[in-house]
């Protein structure tokens, strides 16, 4: 009698616990072992992008809040630069400052957020992920303070920014900024050297820089695999050039260092905070701009660092008040686009880390 | 044999032996007789504690219902024929010539047996056990467990070997 | 977020948080009967005391340190009563067991409305959050609501499940955690069956639960059922190994397969196995965590990649019963580990004092609690790494270490040495034994291991792309 495996079909998703979202996997495994893997994405589609072409730039940006829902500030940043830079507006420079400031307070959570579910995934019963919001709890709390909301905060104007923070809002920043490193280390504790979880991430799913370039990886996936990339010292846009920072690199590209690189861009946002918090000049926080603004016929592709990775929006003027076409160029959508090879050939537990360390959202692949 | 529990106890365990087992090939789904058979080999040890046979109870769960039945459910589990469906046995005859020449051998003992008890109650057989397989049986015990060992090593050889082929041909 | 921040819910929370205030708010009968109840508390311990020093308690029917004593008083009323032979024999049989069987049952379903709750609420104390809080004082009736709520759920049979083998591991699944239990002893008399093959037992039943848990996951027909159940299984069966030859350590140490001989063993020679032998407890400890499907090797129901392992296409209380057999089977490894490298009911002397049993229990507890924090903290193994480490180092170890051990047992029963001493010795030997040999194993066989700390990502501050990479790397 002959004994053998055959290959059958695991549908992960779209309803799973570790596909962060309503995405699907069609995996064909043997055994344990993936063979083939599809990525099936479309199941939060909004139409987002069709539904800009009839809106104004300014309405436009709630849709930036919905597309990486947990890194609404950076959204809201990238499409109020495009459009900025299509109208020629001027922006306050305190409008910067505090464009910085929220954008870095959103990577802090948003870095949180990736870490802590990919420990989950990596089968940590949660406690790293409650440990990273605690941080993300108080700089939602700010946004709150701020704008009103939590998640989709639409703060971001064409101009400058909606509202300037109230006085306390200061007091309890300087407060979250100076203690942010200690808890950061708290979490290095906890896991960095905790020896199940790097048997469980390193060298699992490594990307090698040819790889990750050719793959067009941005953000931390592809700092992760040490390329030194990344938009805010590239191409400064906002008041980055007056920051002094610097760029985390990893070593193997594997799941542990694009962890890594995580933990660390969360000390240099923290530090970031902390100098435009000593810059931020007095003034006017936005300037007035037509209500429907419109922008001279051309078209834009302007592109900003979010947590994520590159996220750049692609406008085409008509010289009225609504996009003529509207494309946002979704930083999950391509870092994802590497999973097919990744996953292939290796365990399943591993292609489950490497998805939560390629840190996705799906409102952003499917808009 | 005195005490009523013992004997309602035997009869009741030997029905469940007898009932289980007959499922077994009555059943018409591979795993169905699987489970049966578990259950037939659990009364079975539940059988001899009635003789108070306790380390023979005892290793009567831990290898039959424990180990060969895990190594039946990967048996079934690997070979791709032997599906759900288990009625297309083509050996019925060679099955029911083999079966019989047992049950005959069986009936043939249980006949010629002095089945009068040994006459003395035993406290304890696990300690008795293990004197008689360290001591005077001590030669056929070793190479029992020399063979066993064999067993593995060459079954751990014979899959070795399958995979090195199988990675240097694809 | 700020727990003192003054929303509604945290006022509400710190209003009732603290146990005094919570005494302090109920009515005044009710703290009347509070300080009765521990004053009879205080007068019994007090009357219980004198008579364990007059030593007039021993055996008799009201010592309460041994409840095993209200069994055998009760044996003996019915065996010396006027009643037919068969009839008092069957009695004298029947009524002892049915009364351990309920107190078996009770302790471990008593476990199961307490456990759930302890276990979340210690979790939500690591994850610093407030844990159920509401069902109850305390969110005590959590597990009750929670159970409430499971029964009340619609039975959902998936498509091409195999009906008959379907509902068959739900209730299967229980029968060794239930079973296990019978082999502890809580007190010298307190057993429900002290057999002499008590190690065997424990091995054969551990054993059981792999088919259950395999004909879940292939009668449910679904890929991810039948994932964790192979997973499962294969987890299982490498598993046993380990236990089974840290048993073996145990047995050659005490010379006895009895549960009840392994603790008197240990607490005669006041010592605990887990400081003789520790390779072997914390092989056990880590190959129960395998058995149980408790982080780190809970790999069979892992969350994030298998959704519920074997019991994913159960529905209410039949998955009720899956996660309440995981709790179940928690605290009889506990009582395992407790019995047979933690003394068991004995205390050094403090048995005489307090009853057995409640020692037991609380060891339980402890050994409980090293789960759940264990739980609480770390990350899941991939199943080629669990498997590996169990053929690899946990068996390979064992055996080697257990030769010590049967040498160190034969001396100790052929030479004349004064108990301590050996065993002093003993325990030095295993321990540095154990570390050298996992650690020369460790070198030979894995190394490719990286055991070093990986380096930091480095810090840069010029950008650039794959060339700047190459540069920085150099």
């Amino acid at each position: 009698m002959t004994t053998s495996t055959e290959p059958y079909v695991l549908n992960i998703g779209p309803q799973h616990p570790s596909t962060h979202g309503v995405f699907r996997l069609r995996v064909v495994m043997d055994g344990e072992k993936i063979k083939d893997l599809d990525m099936i994405v479309g199941y939060l589609h909004r139409s987002m992008e069709k539904l800009a072409e009839e809106r104004t730039f300014t309405q436009n940006i709630p849709f930036t809040d919905r597309a990486d829902y947990l890194a609404a500030m950076t959204g809201n940043l990238g499409l109020a630069i495009a459009v900025e830079r299509l109208a020629e507006v001027e922006v306050p420079e305190r409008a910067e400052f505090l464009r910085v400031i929220f954008s870095e307070l959103q990577r802090i959570a948003s870095h949180a957020m990736a870490n802590g579910t990919l420990i989950s995934d990596a089968g940590a019963w949660q406690t790293p992920l409650l440990y990273m919001f605690r941080e993300r709890e108080k700089i939602l709390d700010l946004f709150e303070m701020t704008c009103g909301a939590r998640l989709t905060t639409n703060y971001m104007r064409i101009g400058g920014v909606a509202f300037d923070p109230p006085t306390e809002f200061w007091p309890a920043l300087r407060e979250l900024v100076d203690e942010l490193p200690s808890r950061i280390d708290e979490y290095h504790e906890l896991l960095v050297e905790n020896e199940v979880f790097m048997a469980r991430t390193r060298n699992v799913g490594v990307i090698s820089p040819e790889d990750a370039i050719n793959g067009s990886l941005t953000g931390p996936a592809l700092r992760g695999s040490g390329i030194p990339w990344d938009l805010r010292k590239a191409e400064p846009y906002s008041v980055y050039d007056q920051m002094n920072f610097e760029v985390p690199i990893g070593a193997n590209g594997d799941v542990y260092d694009r962890f890594m690189v995580r933990m660390s861009e969360l000390y240099q946002s923290a530090k970031i905070i902390k100098q435009a918090m000593d810059l931020i000049p007095e003034g006017p926080h936005k300037t007035d701009i037509p209500l429907a603004l419109r922008p001279p016929v051309g078209e834009i592709y302007s592109r900003i660092e979010s947590p994520r990775g590159e996220i750049g929006f692609y406008l085409v003027s008509d010289g009225g008040p609504a996009p003529y076409r509207f494309h946002i160029r979704a930083p999950s959508l391509i870092n994802l686009s590497l999973l097919n090879e990744l996953g292939r050939d290796s365990a399943l537990s591993d292609a489950v880390v490497t998805l939560g360390s390629l840190d996705i959202v799906v409102g952003e692949i499917d808009r | 044999m005195e005490s009523p529990g013992i004997v309602l106890g035997f009869y009741l365990l030997a029905g469940l032996t007898l009932g289980s087992g007959g499922l077994v090939f009555l059943a018409r789904n591979l795993l169905h007789s699987l489970a049966f058979l578990v259950i037939s080999f659990l009364s079975m040890a539940g059988l001899f504690l009635t003789l108070s046979a306790d380390f023979i109870a005892m290793a009567q769960i831990l290898i039959y219902a424990g180990s060969i039945s895990v190594l039946m459910v990967f048996a079934v589990m690997l070979t791709p024929l032997a599906s759900r469906d288990n009625s297309n046995s083509i050996y019925v005859f060679p099955a029911l010539i083999s079966a019989g020449g047992i049950a005959s051998f069986v009936a043939f003992i249980a006949w010629d047996t002095d089945w009068s008890g040994p006459g003395t109650d035993f406290d304890s057989t696990i300690g008795t056990i293990g004197q008689l397989l360290l001591g005077k049986y001590v030669l056929a015990f070793e190479i029992a467990s020399v063979l066993l060992l064999f067993a593995l090593v060459g079954a751990i050889m014979l899959v070795h070997q399958r995979d090195e082929d199988s990675e240097g041909t694809s | 977020m700020n727990l003192d921040s003054p929303t509604p819910m945290s006022r509400q929370i710190a209003e009732h948080s603290t146990l005094i205030e919570r005494f302090l708010g109920l009515p005044k009968i009710a703290l009347l009967i509070f300080v009765l109840l521990i004053a009879a508390l205080g007068l019994g311990n007090g009357i219980i005391g004198y008579l364990v020093v007059a030593g007039e308690l021993d055996g008799t029917w009201y010592d309460i340190r041994d409840l095993g004593n209200v069994n055998a008083a009760l044996r003996d009323a019915i065996l010396s009563s006027q009643l037919n032979t068969y009839i008092a024999g069957a009695l004298a049989y029947l009524i002892p067991a049915i009364l351990g069987a309920t107190g078996i049952v009770s302790v471990v379903g008593g476990w199961l409305l307490i456990g759930p709750w302890a276990e979340r609420r210690l979790i939500a104390k690591f994850q610093i959050r407030q844990g159920p809080n509401r069902t109850g004082p305390f969110g005590l009736f959590q597990s009750l609501a929670d159970a409430l709520k499971l029964m009340q759920k619609e039975i959902v049979i998936p498509t091409g499940a195999d009906r008959f083998l379907y509902f068959a591991p739900p209730v299967a699944v229980f029968i060794p955690a239930i079973l296990g239990w019978a082999a502890i002893p809580w007190a010298p008399k307190m057993s429900f069956a002290d057999m002499d093959v008590g190690v065997l037992f424990v091995i054969a039943i551990s054993s059981l639960g792999v088919l259950a848990v395999f004909v879940a996951g292939w009668s449910s027909n679904n890929h991810y059922s039948l994932l964790g159940a192979m997973r499962t299984i294969a987890m299982m069966v490498s598993y046993e190994i380990p236990i089974s030859l840290s048993l073996l350590a145990v047995v050659l140490m005490t010379g006895s397969t009895q549960l009840s001989e392994i603790v008197t063993w240990q607490s005669t020679h006041n010592v605990w196995l887990i400081v003789l032998i520790p390779f072997a407890a914390l092989a056990f400890l880590f190959a129960s965590t395998a058995e149980i499907n408790r982080t780190p090797n809970d790999i069979g129901e892992a969350e994030s990649e298998i959704v519920a392992g074997f019991y994913t296409e159960y529905s209410g209380m039949k998955a009720g019963l899956f996660m309440a057999v995981e709790l179940g089977n928690a605290i009889l490894v506990g009582a395992l580990m407790a019995t047979f490298f933690l003394g068991g009911y004995t205390m050094f002397g403090l048995e005489t004092w307090i009853p057995g049993y409640i020692i037991l229990a609380t060891k339980i507890g402890l050994v409980y609690f090293l789960f759940v924090w264990i739980r609480g903290t770390l990350p899941r193994f991939r199943l080629d790494q669990l498997m590996g480490f169990a053929w690899k180092f946990l068996i390979p170890v064992s055996i080697i270490l257990m030769f010590i051990v049967a040498i160190e047992s034969a001396i100790f029963i052929r030479w004349d040495v004064p108990a301590a001493v050996s065993l002093g010795l003993f325990g030095l030997i295993n321990v540095t034994g154990a570390v050298i040999i996992s650690v020369v194993w460790i070198r030979i066989l894995f190394k490719d291991l990286d055991l070093a700390a990986p380096e930091r990502p480095r810090l840069v501050t010029a950008v650039g792309g794959l060339k700047a990479a190459k540069e920085i790397r150099g």
